[in-house]
């Protein structure tokens, strides 16, 4: 990760409080215990709705019509399950939303790591202003870009394909993952720098040889942050995609809501359920390296 | 600065990347400043029409204006629910001893889970019929005066339709203060609280002023993502019953794409730009200035 940004260890936290631990043991904290089931109370409201999602989708529809919506499933069936693969073309939307993130996240990495060796390491007169540019995409909303980019795409026949989706993506990306990468060059010694010069390399050969790789870490953080908005766009998908083939996985859940509005709820959820799973199992065993990244992504602002 | 770098290399590395980026981000907004003086529905030819659609949008558009103050609650919810939230947690999870790390990533599986999905979920949440968690839970502590379809009550839909962007954003402002929270010197809350120092006071004199700039980094990015939202109140309601849950977002989208008048809704989205930058601005300088004195 960003090392330099490092939030203090929490030991180092939790150290200086080890002493009135024993005292407090014999009185119980009030505070301690108010805030403990506080924070409870607050994350039950926080997964909770997520937990009922995975429960309804094992429900059968007739006891998801008539009973108590806090209330166990009576019996546990998969068969939502075959009848979301069924409605729907699921493996298609998450293979397309692979193939967009995949395309967008090349892009982003790639691009965001030039950008930044160009503005941080190589230096240049205007490089300030250039930053300046690539902030105004943090700030305007993605929605500017519609119109114009519906207008443009219809004109060079590249509405309803992969590209459509991937370069808006990939360049309202770019802002947050040039700040980053830049953030993380300041840190490389200008030593480091000199002793290639001196031994002959060119700006290429330390890009490939000491930026790239030294970047690796960073390179996990920007994936994974830009994944999540990524994989869940809807906006641009909506708006630029027509074709069924091409649809990602928040268009392909709209499939489930039938004509007249109905909507066959229990095979949605478990729909829902397994298009959130990938990103899901990636967050769960990544989530270190995404939290540490989000952190520090928005404290160095 | 490298030393033996050229001119060439510096355009190598920068012109792929200005490239895309201007082609998909600052090109069209300029497009759009363009495209707000004409009129154009996509067919006929474009006709210049001068600052006729910004006179109709302030003058004359009454839905515009509903959608902007709707925009504002819309914003306002979020804010409250987002900051407010994430530093109660914040600062709750502070106190605590162990959990954590559980904590955190429970609090933050929200922000990873599709607009789309999350929108499914909340209409069932609201539903009256069948009966959804909200009603139930109400019908529970016996207020049942309180059930109704939230999702087609006037009275009720704006602030349905913004409490579930804002539940999913929590967790990730919540991260960002927490590590701000835990970065104070430990020294600094130590000498307050020999002196005496209540709770309250140690956070309102010491932790607060001592995380300021995160707090304005994080207020910046809640009002620009609040400002921008669109996915769920689109999917949820589209922006009905009426225009009672219709922000600038959708009417800026369905007067694009549903009355393809490309024109207008180009002025409408250079009005959400603007907006954008006057709230980011006039957050700087509040806070900046509060700063100061």
């Amino acid at each position: 990760m960003i090392t330099q940004a490092a939030p203090p260890t929490p030991p180092a936290a939790v150290v200086p409080q080890r002493p009135p631990v024993k005292r407090r043991r014999r009185r119980p904290d009030l505070f301690r215990t108010l805030s403990r089931v506080l924070v409870m109370l607050i994350v039950i409201v926080q997964v909770y709705p997520l937990a009922w999602l995975f429960l309804t989708s094992l429900r059968t529809e007739q006891d998801f019509a008539t009973g108590d919506p806090f209330a166990l499933p009576g019996s546990l069936t998969w068969e939502n399950y075959a009848r979301a693969f069924e409605t729907g073309d699921l493996g298609r939307n998450i293979l397309n939303s692979f193939i967009v993130t995949m395309g967008a996240n090349i892009l982003i990495v790639l691009l965001g790591m030039m950008a930044a060796y160009a503005i941080q390491v190589l230096g240049f007169r205007l490089s300030k202003l250039v930053r300046g540019l690539f902030l105004i995409g943090i700030i305007v909303p993605v929605q500017i870009a519609l119109v114009p980019l519906f207008i443009d795409y219809s004109a060079v026949n590249l509405l309803d394909t992969y590209q459509s989706m991937i370069i808006p993506l990939a360049g309202f990306s770019l802002p947050m993952s040039i700040y980053l990468f830049c953030s993380f060059y300041e840190y490389i010694p200008q030593e480091t720098y000199e002793a290639a010069s001196l031994d002959g390399a060119g700006p290429y050969r330390i890009f490939g040889l000491i930026t790239m790789p030294l970047s690796l870490n960073t390179v996990v953080t920007v994936v994974l942050v830009n994944s999540i908005f990524i994989w869940n766009d809807f906006i641009f998908a909506n708006t630029f995609v027509l074709s069924e083939d091409l649809k990602t996985i928040p268009l392909g859940l709209q499939n489930y809501i039938g004509a007249m509005g109905k909507v066959d709820w229990t095979a949605t959820f478990a729909a829902v359920c397994v298009t959130i799973t990938p990103l899901l199992l990636v967050f769960l065993v990544l989530n270190k390296a995404m939290i540490q990244g989000l952190e520090s992504g928005a404290t160095k602002g | 600065m490298l030393p033996n770098r050229s001119r060439t290399s510096v355009l190598v590395f920068l012109l792929p990347p200005l490239l895309l980026y201007s082609a998909a981000v600052l090109f069209p907004i300029l497009q759009s400043l363009f495209l707000s003086f004409f009129s154009w529905n996509g067919i006929s030819d474009m006709e210049f029409v001068g600052l006729d659609n910004y006179i109709r949008m302030f003058a004359t558009d009454d839905i515009f204006w509903r959608a902007f103050l709707n925009a504002l609650v819309y914003l306002a919810i979020c804010l409250v629910l987002q900051l407010g939230g994430a530093l109660a947690v914040a600062s709750l999870l502070t106190s605590l001893r162990r959990g954590r790390e559980l904590v955190k990533t429970l609090y933050l599986l929200p922000a990873v889970i599709s607009t789309v999905a999350i929108a499914f979920l909340f209409v069932r949440i609201y539903s009256l019929e069948p009966v959804g968690l909200l009603n139930q839970l109400f019908h529970w502590v016996g207020l049942d005066s309180l059930e109704r379809p939230w999702l087609s009550d006037v009275n009720t839909v704006l602030a349905a339709v913004s409490a579930p962007e804002g539940w999913r954003f929590t967790g990730l402002y919540m991260l960002i203060i927490y590590a701000a929270l835990l970065a104070v010197p430990k020294e600094l809350e130590e000498a307050a609280v020999l002196d005496g120092a209540s709770r309250w006071t140690l956070f309102t004199k010491i932790r607060f002023p001592y995380i300021r700039p995160v707090w304005i980094t994080t207020t910046i990015m809640a009002t620009t993502y609040g400002l921008r939202g669109f996915d769920i109140p689109y999917l949820m309601t589209n922006g009905g019953p009426g225009q009672s849950s219709e922000l600038l977002t959708t009417y800026m989208y369905k007067t694009a794409f549903t009355s393809t008048d490309f024109g207008y809704a180009s002025t409408i989205s250079v009005f959400i730009v603007v907006e954008c930058l006057v709230a980011v601005g006039l957050i700087l300088f509040l806070l900046k200035r509060k700063a100061d004195s």
